[in-house]
């Protein structure tokens, strides 16, 4: 059976960059001390539902390196080891190794092959070295020992108390009969986890492979040639305690003698020379006195029901309802009357070599080791009550037009029917507002779908602010606050650039080396604190560090010998938004100025773009706040309606400062031109939008109208309206979907009536307003400021 | 609000090239004149109603209207070609377009019919000065004495002149 399994791909990766990221989350919280159990096992957890589906996909690479992951967390897991800081460290690297595997096969960039090995020798390096290996009670290579009739000697090839204690065993494989064209192509599938030796045992093949892959690999390879039930595998140089009835044709090495290394016990034939690998046998097994074996763990892993600390263990596991070889005790038997004969020579020829231990030998690990076997299962979701499901964006999107039409619809209803008389129609008055309360509820869940938590952007920096500091040599304490404050999904995606930057900027420049904060007389780490929170219509996302703070002089010099406009007299927050400036900060004045400056204007430009603010505060040796705030969605906009004649605008609210109606003697001009109105000690220019908009309207002097204080770019400016008509959130609607960008307008929504309203681009029409004059005094501007609106526009 | 789907049900004949396009067409009226566009590209046909202006557009460029929710501009052709009489009453009648998914609305004197024509009622352009870019006359076509001016209205709508999209550099 084929099954494409391409289709399944993205649920792959999907689902494998969210175990990271979990794995990443888990492994960044851990306490190395006392690590919770709980959280190594979902760690554990992660890495292998990854290893499944790597392999079930066939993307081997990633499934090696999982594989190796896997086997170092499960030793620590069962505490065999304990957990050091290097172990997190290797984690996380071998975390990002995945991650890039992941991104090579879905978007084809490139994988460091290099990296790759690496992490892999280090996690096997660590699984190695930081076992508390007893005494190795392995047994040296063997001469060749007489066959026993019908069968050829064993291979001798077995592994190093070091390489068992890191998960490196030799399993006995006892194979059904098979043709030699078979054998061939199973050899040269096992060889792939490591090294196979084929021997013979009365009338059936046996293969000896050393690997430190489990049993159910060897299992899942074996699978594709021959019949898995006929199989029997066992841990080399173990017997299967009596419960477990030994499999067929398998040669039980039992009674042992108490003094042998009963780690030759079960090669029972003899031993080949040529084969630089001890024999293998838990330390635990080595000093069993009765001379038994017992079974090493690997044997009742997956291949016996196994007693399971974990029930992920046992769906996965695929092995678990193995029943063993109905023949098996049979054969037991059988094979104990060739073992027995091998045993006593075996046993001590394997004591006279055990001094003379060959080294470790360095058993060939393989990518494509993993349990190919796992390739029939699906990448089912690890827990069946998932609690979230899989949707297109884009049939959300198509969900919140049209709740966005309802909406709409409804409030037509409704305006129609508040015209009606009351008395006579009571009920469907009634009605109807039990529509408008129903309508806005499922509005509201509506656009909570797009909403995601700001965990989901913070949860990727104490990562990397914890490498950053560790390159750097600093020590900075990591914070976030309102972390599950809710954002739009879209602008979830948008922020993590421009967030990254800051925080970076923050570790780079703002905290300062910890001799330097001891001299300062501050704690040694520096504390960054990433914090979210509503406020008002929008999110404010900041970042704090209590770092060395921004030196305004250095800024202004540096701003002077750039060439911008600037001036002692400057406000603070005027001079520190000098760094947005583009090219501002050069690598020099980056440190001086405790840093910030790289790419700060793409990140002001980006924020912008989200229809959101940028905002420093400062205080020189006391840390920097970035403050962004971003509108909760792209897709609502809280607004003032404003009318204009008999059309009505839009502005958004957050721009605007204060509206009022202004006095005729707080109008001032320049040279006649250029109105001004004089608000509480500032001059703010005075932008008439029916001039501006070439709009007939009656209302031509500021003194009849309202003046909108409005604030963008960090520039006051009073925008000329008719009146004030109300508040409200509005949908936008892109204009350029059937028409074309209108210059000062960002778009446009539906009111409640069903007409079309348009939604100002405030900084565009604080610039327009500065490039056309409007000259006071009623008299008709459109003549006059088309063509320079034209100008500006063409231009 | 009259608002008429208009039935696509006789498609798929006009698939041939743009020049010598028998098919079917919707025909309307511009002054004392006939024109026709091709049927599938209308999307609807409807009524004049409230249309929101906006600022420093040409003339002919009457503003945006809400479509169920989308936000589609208006193109007077009268006022474009200088033709009709430009009034807007009950009687006014819009021809939603949908052009290769933008949809744009355009304002004539009135619709008259949907026809199809074939290869023998098609004649060529001769080359003379319209209001109408020649280029964007596909062909002529007699229907009962009639003459009827076929138009590419894609190419026309999307073209510089009209200014309904963001100009693009050639």
């Amino acid at each position: 059976m084929t099954v494409d399994m391409s289709q399944f791909y993205e649920v792959f990766f999907d689902e494998a960059e969210e175990l990271l990221a979990e794995a990443e989350r888990l492994l960044l919280n851990i306490d190395v001390d006392s690590p919770d159990i709980e959280e190594l096992n979902a760690i554990f957890r992660a890495a292998h539902s990854i290893k499944g589906g790597a392999a079930t996909f066939g993307f081997m690479d990633m499934a090696g390196i999982t594989h190796v992951l896997e086997n170092l967390l499960d030793k620590i897991r069962k505490q065999e080891m304990a957990l050091t800081m290097e172990h997190v460290d290797a984690f996380l690297a071998a975390k990002d190794v995945i991650k890039m595997q992941l991104d090579g096969h879905r978007h084809g960039s490139e994988v460091d092959a290099a990296q790759v090995d690496e992490i892999s020798a280090t996690l096997k390096a660590l699984s190695e070295g930081k076992t508390e290996a007893p005494a190795p009670a392995a047994a040296a290579p063997a001469a060749p020992e007489p066959a026993i009739q019908g069968s050829t000697p064993a291979p001798a090839l077995t592994a190093t108390a070091e390489e068992q204690a890191s998960g490196i065993q030799v399993y006995d494989v006892g194979l059904p009969e098979v043709t030699e064209k078979d054998l061939d192509n199973l050899k040269d599938e096992l060889a792939l986890l490591g090294e196979v030796a084929i021997y013979k045992r009365g009338d059936k093949h046996a293969l000896l492979v050393k690997t430190d892959s489990s049993a159910d690999d060897i299992i899942s390879i074996c699978s594709f040639i021959v019949d898995p039930d006929a199989l029997v595998v066992k841990v080399a140089g173990a017997e299967a305690p009596a419960a477990e009835p030994a499999p067929a044709a398998e040669v039980a090495a039992e009674a042992a003698p108490a003094d042998a290394a009963p780690v030759e016990a079960d090669l029972g034939y003899g031993f080949f020379d040529s084969e630089p690998v001890s024999a293998d046998a838990k330390p635990a097994q080595a000093a069993s006195a009765d001379g038994k074996v017992a079974v090493a763990e690997e044997v009742g892993y997956g291949f016996f029901t196994n007693s399971g600390e974990e029930p992920q263990e046992e769906g996965y596991g695929f092995f678990a309802p193995f029943k063993p070889h109905p023949d098996a005790p049979k054969a037991q038997m059988i094979g104990d009357d060739n073992a027995a004969a091998a045993l006593a020579k075996a046993s001590s020829e394997a004591e006279a070599k055990a001094a003379t231990n060959a080294p470790p030998a360095e058993v060939k690990e393989d990518r494509r080791a993993q349990s190919r076997r796992e390739s029939d299962k699906p990448a089912a979701p690890q827990n069946a009550e998932s609690s979230s499901i899989r949707v297109g964006i884009e049939k959300v999107d198509q969900l919140i037009n049209l709740v966005g039409e309802l909406v709409i619809t409804q409030a037509m209803i409704e305006q129609r029917v508040n015209a009606l008389d009351p008395t006579d129609n009571e009920g469907l008055i009634n009605s109807v507002s039990q529509l408008t309360r129903n309508t806005r509820d499922l509005q509201e869940s509506v656009m909570s779908i797009r909403m995601m938590p700001m965990d989901f952007v913070f949860s990727r920096f104490p990562r990397m602010v914890r490498d950053l500091a560790g390159k750097l040599g600093k020590k900075v304490e990591f914070v976030t606050n309102g972390a599950t404050t809710e954002l739009d999904k879209s602008l979830i995606e948008r922020i993590v650039d421009p967030l990254t930057h800051l925080v970076r900027n923050s570790v780079d420049h703002g905290i300062e080396k910890p001799e330097v904060r001891r001299e300062l007389g501050k704690s040694e780490s520096g504390t960054l604190t990433l914090s979210a929170a509503h406020k008002g219509g929008s999110i404010v996302i900041e970042v704090t560090d209590d770092g060395g703070g921004l030196n305004r002089d250095r800024i202004l010099a540096k701003a002077a010998s750039n060439g911008l406009p600037v001036n002692e007299s400057m406000s603070d927050s005027e001079v520190y938004s000098l760094i947005f400036a583009p090219g501002f900060s050069t690598a020099e004045v980056v440190t001086d100025v405790s840093g910030r400056g790289v790419g700060m204007d793409v990140v002001k430009r980006n924020i912008s773009a989200m229809g959101g603010n940028i905002e420093i505060r400062s205080a020189l040796g006391y840390g920097t706040t970035i403050s962004i705030s971003l509108p909760l969605t792209l897709a609502i906009l809280d607004g003032m309606s404003v009318s204009l004649g008999k059309s009505l605008y839009v502005v958004p609210l957050n721009l605007i400062v204060e509206t009022l109606q202004p006095r005729a003697e707080d109008l001032k001009t320049v040279t006649g031109e250029g109105l001004m109105v004089h608000v509480r000690g500032e001059y703010l220019p005075i932008i008439a939008l029916h001039a501006l908009f070439n709009h007939p309207t009656e209302i031509t002097a500021p003194t009849d109208g309202v003046l909108l204080i409005l604030e963008a770019d960090g520039k006051k400016s009073a925008l000329f309206v008719d009146r004030l008509v109300g508040q409200q959130q509005v949908v936008i609607k892109s204009l350029e979907t059937n028409f074309k960008r209108i210059p000062g307008v960002s778009g446009a929504t539906i009111m409640g009536d069903g007409s079309v309203a348009l939604i100002l681009d405030v900084p565009a029409i604080t610039q327009m307003g500065q490039t056309t004059n409007y000259i006071t005094g009623g008299r008709s501007f459109a003549d006059q400021n088309y063509s320079n609106l034209q100008n500006h526009i063409n231009a | 609000m009259t608002t008429t789907e208009t039935t696509n049900n006789h498609g798929g004949n006009n698939a041939g090239s743009m020049k010598t396009a028998a098919g079917e067409y919707l025909t309307f009226v511009l002054g004392n004149e006939q024109y026709g566009i091709e049927i599938l590209k209308v999307q609807e046909i409807r009524g004049y109603d409230a249309v929101t202006q906006i600022a420093n557009m040409p003339p002919f460029i009457k503003g945006v209207i809400n479509l169920r929710g989308k936000i589609v501009p208006i193109v007077d052709l009268r006022i474009k070609f200088k033709l009709g009489k430009v009034e807007y009453n009950e009687f006014t009648v819009v021809i939603i377009l949908n052009l290769n998914g933008r949809i744009v609305g355009i304002v004539v004197d009135g619709v008259s019919d949907v026809r199809e024509l074939r290869e023998e009622h098609l004649r060529e352009v001769p080359s003379l000065v319209t209001r109408i870019d020649t280029k964007y006359i596909v062909g002529l076509a007699t229907i009962e004495q009639e003459m009827l001016i076929l138009v590419d209205i894609e190419k026309l709508m999307t073209s510089n002149e009209m200014e309904l999209m963001d100009a693009v550099v050639h």
